[in-house]
């Protein structure tokens, strides 16, 4: 039984919370930021022989801890590597169908699991506030066979109508991908939080509330939502982070707490 | 092949045959000594309204040598490829030195998301993908790419990327304009007086980019002879004929790392990252740019032995960097 005493950042719950999701002995692609830490708690604790995969060449590094924030490419983050190649290759895996799952932030999500890293509010050419834009999310989000997009949990964060749509979810629906020419049978698979998960339903494709987390309700972690999502039948109990997983991420990985922030009180 | 979708950005283009003609008379296919200094370098191969691509990323083997050399000359009216970056738009922008910026991924901190907003820059959707895609098509010597994402997004509309139906399949898919800079920007561990180099570890797309190039500058930590790059051809990242000039650099990619060398200088970088206002941008400018001549000068009177000699200490993974 994990211990639910221990006290929790979001940014901590969020991570931990992703971490779970991966599968051991398959491959990932890992996107910047949060998803790097994601995968490197998953790989201490779940999924040792999960190969990750980086835009910028590295594939199926062991990346050494503490992990630098905004670092991707440092030797440490490369450390024991299957391979060391370049971007066109490494973006070729994923479009011969040879990663399994794929990892990416966001700023914006909306029911189709469309994601926006690009702008926030205004028009494209007058936006209130500029991002960073693609990087290698939208290879991500298109080419591996399984995307997990990790955000927030902010209630304006899931919105009927993206503000900029940078990556592609099932875009308007069933076939959309398909028809705009993605690859057949990829797609968005689970959309984390620090207090809920998300997946997909298998017909329409619409945005459906899978877990929460352990002492919130459905209607606590959807209220404000710019959309209802479906609520599945059995709503899943989410564990908050185990002592354990909050030792790696609080001693090994970011001991700094530079990215996971320190809990209140 | 029909179009079936068009993206509606401009894109910087150059013919096929208009870059095949640009090598037969400007690449030299002798093994010359092209060894200068960065201002050399750059006084002689980076011109207003140039293009510029760079590798691998402000952290890491970044030539933040040659980027600091172009706004001392204050270059004007350039494009960047804003691939895999962090820090080098803002200050290309924050300088004046460019105005456009292909984006890859914008750039890190508050400044440059501003200067988007506020108009001082003009941004043009790709992803780091379809850039690498652009640039190996480029390095092809095609007119295009075909690649399987892009499309079906915004950043499919404000590219200049089309889709078409694919002539084999009948499906839509994606293509993507070769992309020629006119300068390539590369900080490697080993090169030779000529312009052979050696990258240890992964890039972007080096060999592509300096292929794909008009021209090449090429900064080095170490020049070694020419001797040792027949001995090991495989390690060859970049024989010398693609090159147009060798700088010797040592802690070129400064403040960011070099794998197998030295490690980033994460205060700086912190400074970097804080930079919000136009005020902050040109005050670390005039304190790490303007004020100083070279490079050489920026190590010897900013940086110091000290700061150096630490970079080195923390850079101890040495395995796969020789």
């Amino acid at each position: 039984m994990p211990d639910t005493m221990a006290r929790f950042t979001e940014t901590e719950c969020m991570i931990c919370l992703a971490a779970r999701l991966l599968e051991d002995r398959k491959t990932v692609f890992v996107g910047w930021g949060i998803p790097q830490v994601v995968a490197m708690l998953a790989e201490r604790l779940y999924t040792p022989n999960l190969t990750q995969v980086f835009e910028f060449g590295a594939i199926g590094p062991r990346p050494l801890t503490p992990f630098v924030r905004g670092t991707m490419g440092g030797p440490s983050n490369v450390y024991r590597s299957l391979q060391w190649t370049t971007m066109n290759w490494a973006f070729a895996y994923a479009a011969t169908g040879y990663l399994d799952y794929g990892m990416i932030g966001a700023l914006q999500v909306d029911p189709y699991g469309n994601v926006n890293s690009t702008l926030l509010g205004g028009s494209y050419d007058r936006p209130k506030r500029r991002f960073p834009g693609s990087g290698g999310g939208n290879e991500v989000a298109s080419l591996c066979w399984e995307t997990i997009v990790v955000l927030k949990h902010e209630p304006r964060r899931f919105v009927e109508r993206l503000d900029f749509m940078t990556s592609p979810g099932y875009l308007t629906g069933p076939g959309a991908r398909e028809a705009a020419g993605l690859p057949r049978g990829t797609g968005p698979y689970r959309v984390v939080t620090s207090q809920a998960l998300f997946g997909f339903d298998d017909e329409t494709k619409h945005m459906r509330l899978l877990g929460v987390l352990r002492g919130l309700s459905a209607d606590q972690v959807t209220r404000g939502m710019g959309f209802a999502p479906v609520v599945a039948e059995k709503v899943e109990v989410l564990e908050p982070p185990t002592r354990e997983e909050l030792a790696v991420l609080r001693e090994a990985i970011d001991p700094s707490r530079m990215i996971i922030g320190r809990e209140a009180g | 092949m029909k179009t079936v979708a068009s993206g509606e950005s401009a894109y910087h283009w150059v013919h096929p045959d208009d870059f095949r003609e640009w090598v037969r008379l400007h690449k030299s296919r002798e093994a010359t000594d092209k060894l200068m200094t960065e201002h050399e370098a750059v006084s002689r191969f980076v011109a207003d309204g140039d293009y510029i691509a760079y590798d691998f990323s402000s952290l890491t083997r970044g030539p933040q040598a040659l980027v600091r050399e172009i706004i001392r000359q204050r270059r004007r009216h350039l494009w960047i490829c804003a691939e895999f970056t962090l820090h080098e738009s803002a200050l290309l922008v924050g300088a004046g030195c460019a105005d456009r910026i292909d984006v890859g991924f914008l750039g890190y901190g508050d400044y440059i998301g501003r200067a988007v907003v506020e108009g001082r820059v003009r941004v043009f959707e790709w992803t780091n993908g379809a850039l690498a895609a652009r640039m190996l098509a480029g390095a092809r010597g095609l007119p295009f790419m075909p690649m399987r994402n892009l499309v079906g997004t915004d950043t499919f509309v404000r590219s200049g990327a089309r889709a078409a139906a694919d002539p084999f399949s009948g499906d839509p898919v994606c293509l993507v304009p070769a992309l020629h800079p006119d300068v390539f920007l590369v900080h490697v561990h080993q090169a030779d007086v000529s312009g052979n180099a050696r990258i240890f570890g992964t890039n972007l797309f080096a060999l592509e980019a300096a292929m794909a190039s008009k021209k090449v500058i090429v900064s080095a930590e170490e020049i070694v002879d020419p001797l040792e790059f027949r001995k090991e051809p495989a390690k060859t990242t970049i024989p010398h004929f693609l090159v147009s000039a060798v700088v010797h650099l040592p802690f070129g990619a400064y403040p960011g790392g070099v794998p197998g060398k030295y490690e980033l200088d994460l205060e700086q970088i912190q400074q970097l990252n804080a930079i919000e206002t136009e005020e902050q941008v040109l005050a670390y400018l005039e304190a790490f740019v303007y004020s100083v001549r070279s490079h050489a000068e920026l190590l010897e009177q900013k940086v110091g032995w000290g700061r150096l000699a630490d970079m080195i200490r923390r850079g101890s993974i040495r395995e796969g960097y020789a």
